[in-house]
């Protein structure tokens, strides 16, 4: 079935053009993003029980973009009066001018930018799905994690808790300018197990993750995920810390995926081009990795959780060859810093909703495939570890350093697993070493988008990343 | 709105119910250098609603946003969705929150044009020089009217300012520069604080242009002098929690020491209702209960517990969730925990301790490390640990310094930490 586009957004769409229209009167570019997306999330373990209807991208409210002089202004809200449009249009307009003037009591200069380009696009896109989470049978739901929660601590007494968690949100976002009408639907989900184990006062959580651009039908598949997820945390409890040094690293698609965002996905949003703080601008055209390294960045690079049509700023979609055969080409663009940089706006302009800022953000961030197997990979490494399972990482574009913490990492000595863990691990290195030392790969890549994604320490978005099993040299520690 | 969707509430069927009516105003401004990016007003309401339904020995919960102008019959609707949604989870009973006797005074909207004035003026009129200066800052300036009510007649309201400041400084030498990420959150313009600790970032970015590769070393103790400390006493104050005991994360008792081996300085960390300009200075928490000073830990020792209402419920203890924490000072001073070989780590790419299992983590951006009666300026590696090991020895200074809702002790040692050099 087709997710269907939000009713209300639908009647709304009237009131927002004639605001459009006023707001030109006063101001050189008028852009309106209006957001209605629903969902749910559901979260059980032997302790605790919620049902909400709030996920991390449930919304409903407007913001408006405005432009004069060079200056681009927003105002945004979801109590607006859409009955007396000339009184709002008053109400925006003053709200922004009080602001103007403290920018003139303080002197403040401004960073002028050109105007937005306005092409006409009509678009409306409702995407596929099997189920909508508005109508999913959510006692059937809680049945099924209540059932996989119980199963799981009945299997092994050192289990605590065993926490099943789903949530699914049909997104719905409008966007219009004098010439741009464009619409879309579609519905993504993600969910977990989380099984927490105890050997003494040490606790450790085996952690499994589904999610994709699909509706509430995907849970199902956490059915058959528990017994990975007790295998893991067993694994943590048994681990040992790793003797820190440089090794040889086989990277899971999940780990690989991490490596992929904070390298080259962080370090390559233009918006930090404009403000100097990525290294990366200096760097097109140049190697930064192996020839082995190929890299997209798109909501149209893979189907998964940050698959749209077109980004918050109203530009669509595209599929971007970061780095092709090791070689940097391009970066991702918001509109905004295209106008600045004098560049293609890509489709990465994202907000965490309404209410916040639109930045250059990703969206599916993913390394190609290559020619090797996973057994060849193994085989190929003396001494080293097979790194898996990823918990989080931090950008650093201005230095090109790279932190990810790695769930766990299973020995390799003469080409062969030895059974001997190591965990948790902090993976660290220079981004064109690690990306350089990069000399295999497998054929298969997966993406994987559960969590979310902050700019600095705030700002979340949805982001999907991942590539195939790649063979590299960091540090661990 | 309020007032209709409380009708609807008394007259469902509801066992009870809460409405937090959520109202933020903010502003906010966005600079590449000292010039304007753009120009941001924000207004927001949601009412958050949760209703319970079952009986006094089990009920289930289901929870929804509602937005301004949800027309009756929508709201109707609603309520009767998160009924049937409410059933279909069961958990023991708890009682919500009662009124109480305590006389509490509502804040004053604070004046958002002021507060952002005093920044602006602020970040223009630090002193910057040819090797440093500021690269871009973003400017957030809340005001924020949180309106509780419940089943159980709790009608309370806050009303408080927050703000936050994100600078990032650039130092530069040659062809190399370097960036520090700096964030400030309180509740108005913490002018002093914020000037105070920019001027000293920018020492720390010319120190950082000149930095050499941390060396592979043997463990060693580490030293946090900045806000990164947080995460060491969050860790503490965690295992406090109501819901991490019930959910049997932490296993502390009252009565008993914090964390099984903890050595080192004797910890005590209290719950204070006000801080100075703490952006949580709340007179009730986000479930109605009043908030006062409490002390969670005394040399060690848990003596009170601290957390949301269904868990200090079902564990008998009246209490609610904490918003400012004081941390008192230890036994040496900072000179003294700053003595033999070590490194003091002012700035990682995130520092992190998991309070649930004690991992720790964090790639070392600029550090200085002290050995051999030397002090050279370190970047890059990692540290890593775990507090099951670090608390045995734990030691932290007499000072104290205030990150927003937390004042700790401004000097925090770790021993025998592992570091990975390059």
């Amino acid at each position: 079935m087709k997710a269907p586009f939000s009713d209300y957004l639908k009647s709304i769409k009237k009131p927002l053009q004639q605001l459009e229209n006023n707001l030109r009167e006063f101001y050189e570019y008028v852009s309106i993003l209006a957001t209605d997306s629903k969902g749910f999330s559901l979260r059980l373990s032997q302790h605790a029980k919620a049902v909400s209807s709030e996920t991390m991208t449930t919304e409903r409210g407007i913001v408006i973009r405005v432009m004069k002089d060079g200056l681009y202004s927003e105002y945004a809200s979801n109590d607006m009066n859409l009955e007396d449009i000339s009184s709002l249009t008053e109400e925006i307009k003053n709200q922004l001018d009080q602001q103007l003037q403290v920018l003139k009591e303080t002197n403040t200069t401004i960073y002028e930018t050109g105007k937005l380009e306005d092409e006409p696009c009509e678009l409306f896109v409702e995407m596929e799905c099997e189920e909508l989470p508005e109508t999913t049978d959510l006692s059937k739901l809680v049945e099924l994690f209540t059932t996989i929660s119980n199963d799981t601590v009945q299997k092994d007494k050192d289990i605590v808790d065993c926490i099943v968690y789903g949530q699914s949100t049909h997104v719905c976002k409008m966007f219009l300018t004098k010439n741009r009408d464009l619409a879309q639907s579609y519905v993504y989900s993600e969910g977990g197990i989380n099984v927490m184990k105890r050997k003494g006062n040490q606790n450790e959580f085996g952690s499994v993750n589904l999610a994709g651009r699909n509706g509430p039908e995907i849970f199902v598949g956490l059915k058959d995920m528990a017994d990975e997820a007790i295998s893991i945390a067993t694994d943590l409890l048994n681990g040992e810390r790793v003797i820190p040094g440089e090794y040889e690293v086989i990277t899971s698609p999940e780990v690989s995926g991490l490596i992929a965002h904070e390298a080259f996905g962080h370090g390559v949003e233009m918006d930090m081009f404009v403000k100097n703080r990525a290294l990366g601008k200096e760097y097109i055209g140049k190697r930064v990795g192996s020839e082995h390294v190929t890299m997209h960045e798109g909501a149209l690079s893979a189907v998964d959780v940050a698959s749209y049509a077109f980004d918050d700023e109203g530009v669509l979609a595209s599929d971007v060859v970061e780095i092709d055969k090791g070689i940097l080409k391009s970066g991702i663009c918001d509109a905004l810093s295209a106008k600045r940089l004098n560049f293609k706006a890509t489709g990465n302009g994202k907000r965490e909703n309404y209410a916040h800022k639109a930045y250059t953000r990703m969206t599916n961030t993913l390394f190609e495939g290559g020619n090797n197997t996973l057994d060849e990979m193994i085989a190929s490494i003396e001494y080293g570890y097979l790194l898996k399972g990823m918990r989080n990482g931090m950008e650093d574009p201005k230095h090109w350093g790279i932190q990810c913490v790695v769930d766990r990492g299973y020995e390799i000595k003469d080409g062969k697993l030895t059974g001997k863990i190591v965990c948790p691990l902090v993976l660290t290195g220079y981004v064109p070493d690690v990306l350089g030392n990069v000399t295999m790969a497998t054929k298969e890549a997966y993406t994987f988008g559960t969590g979310g994604c902050g700019k600095g320490h705030k700002e979340w978005v949805k982001v999907s990343d991942g590539g195939p099993y790649l063979k590299t040299k960091v540090r661990l520690g | 709105m309020l007032e209709t969707l409380l009708e609807i509430l008394k007259e469902s069927n509801a066992l009870a119910w809460e409405v937090t009516n959520l109202k933020k105003k903010s502003w906010e401004f966005y600079f590449i250098r000292h010039n304007l990016d753009q120009n941001r007003y924000v207004e927001t309401e949601e009412y958050i609603v949760k209703v319970f339904v079952g009986d006094t020995n089990t009920m289930g919960s289901a929870s929804e946003v509602f937005y301004p102008k949800t027309g009756k019959e929508e709201l109707q609707k609603g309520i009767e969705q998160l009924l049937t949604r409410a059933s279909y989870v069961q958990f023991p009973y708890y009682d919500l929150n009662h009124p109480s006797n305590i006389e509490t005074q509502v804040g004053k909207e604070p004046n958002l044009e002021e507060i952002s004035k005093q920044y602006i003026s602020l970040l223009q009129g630090i002193q910057e020089s040819e090797s440093e200066d500021i690269n871009s800052y973003e400017l957030f300036v809340n005001g924020i009217t949180r309106h509780y009510l419940n089943s159980n007649g709790v009608d309370v309201i806050d009303v408080y300012p927050q703000s936050m400041a994100e600078v990032i400084i650039n130092a530069r030498k040659e062809n190399h520069e370097i960036e520090l990420y700096r964030n400030y959150v309180s509740g108005t313009c913490h002018k002093e604080m914020v000037e105070e600790d920019l001027l000293k970032t920018m020492k720390m970015g010319r120190d950082r242009v000149i930095a050499q590769d941390t060396p592979k070393m043997e463990p060693i103790p580490v030293l946090l002098s900045t806000q990164d400390a947080l995460d060491v006493y969050t860790y503490f104050i965690m295992q406090t929690n109501t819901a991490y005991i019930y959910q049997k994360v932490s296993q502390v008792e009252k009565g008993k020491v914090v964390v099984e081996g903890k050595g080192g300085d004797p910890l005590t960390i209290k719950v204070v209702k006000e801080l100075e300009n703490s952006s949580r200075n709340f007179s009730y928490d986000s479930e109605g209960a009043p908030i006062h000073d409490l002390t969670l830990i005394n040399h060690d020792v848990v003596e009170h517990l601290t957390g949301s209402r269904q868990y200090s419920y079902y564990l008998k203890e009246d209490t609610f969730n904490g918003q400012n924490y004081v941390v008192e000072g230890g036994s040496k001073t900072e000179e003294e925990l700053r003595q033999g070989r070590y490194i003091e780590i002012v700035e990682f790419s995130s520092f992190q301790v998991d309070p649930s299992t004690g991992d720790m983590f964090g790639e070392i951006r600029l550090g200085y490390l002290h050995e051999n009666g030397e002090t050279k300026i370190v970047t890059g590696g990692s540290i890593s640990g775990t507090m099951r090991e670090f608390v045995k020895t734990l030691q932290f200074s007499k000072e104290q310094k205030q990150y927003n809702n937390f004042l700790i002790p401004s000097v925090t040692r770790l021993e025998n930490v592992s570091v990975t050099g390059i």
